[in-house]
């Protein structure tokens, strides 16, 4: 690249430069105005704060939501049927679990 | 006031107006984002997060500082028009003044606007010398990059613009 096209940009930004100059705020002005602007810190905490706010109500919404759509399950009342349970079932089981009567015949002939 | 504090005055307003245009330079010609990034450094260079420690000259020491807080406020920027409620306002879409370029010379307009399509760190190189009148190891003390990198930003920055700058003549 020749000096030449090196001088035409300088003039170019020289011009850009002057416009910039003419256009620039004062400095006064601008001192102000940063003097004014809040501290980065109180601004850092001010946005801690209100990113805790936030979370708060999301946790408070998502335990609301939660909390309505639980079913209560009485444990008590619960009765587990394993599948093997049928295993366990002995022949003649009912004899031992009723109460025979007199004069009654209980017992099933398949049993005998 | 303590001396030094009207000291760091002093010198900040000597910089002050080619502090403006490298603002602008770093902001993309945006003036609410360059005005918004000048009064960032101010407060930075005087509530002392930011010192001087004088192994630059204090205008290469500045520049470097509005330059990393223009690039803190594209982040931030950025990070704002991710958040749902973005759109109520608030964060500079990074794009000229329109005012601004409506008050420009047909030339300056045509430089800014191939500069615009520069890489940017080309285009800070190559405002920094044209427009700053500073060296390649200024430049680059300025950008945070070696010597050797600035001198190769400037060197094809240089030669992407020209031609930018032809293509538009022809």
């Amino acid at each position: 690249m020749s000096e030449r096209d090196d001088e035409e940009l300088q003039e170019r930004f020289a011009a850009l430069r002057r416009e910039h100059t003419i256009a620039a705020p004062v400095f006064r002005d601008t001192l102000a105005a940063a003097r004014s602007r809040p501290h980065p810190r109180a601004r850092r905490r001010l946005g801690f704060a209100a990113g805790a706010a936030l979370v708060l109500v999301a946790l408070v919404l998502i335990l609301t939501v939660r909390n309505r759509h639980r079913t209560t399950v009485d444990l008590a009342s619960v009765r587990v049927h394993a599948p093997t349970d049928f295993l366990l079932q002995l022949p003649g089981a009912d004899l031992l679990r009723t109460m025979p009567r007199l004069g009654q015949v209980s017992f099933d002939r398949r049993t005998l | 006031m303590s001396s030094s504090a009207v000291a760091l005055e002093v010198e900040l307003e000597r910089v002050h107006p080619a502090a403006f245009g490298w603002a602008l330079a770093c902001c993309g010609g945006d003036r609410t984002a360059a005005e918004d990034t000048l009064q960032a450094s101010y407060l930075k260079v005087l509530d002392g997060r930011a010192r001087f420690d004088r192994r630059a000259s204090f205008r290469t020491w500045f520049f470097a500082v509005v330059r990393r807080t223009a690039a803190e406020q594209r982040r931030r920027n950025a990070l704002w028009r991710l958040w749902p409620l973005s759109w109520l306002g608030g964060a500079a879409d990074g794009r000229p003044d329109p005012a601004a370029a409506l008050a420009q010379s047909e030339t300056t307009r045509r430089l800014v606007a191939a500069l615009a399509r520069l890489p940017r760190r080309q285009r800070e190189v190559l405002y920094l010398v044209f427009y700053q009148d500073m060296s390649i190891a200024e430049a680059a003390e300025v950008a945070g990059i070696s010597v050797g990198t600035a001198r190769t930003h400037y060197e094809r920055g240089k030669a992407a613009l020209k031609q930018r700058l032809e293509g538009e003549r022809e």
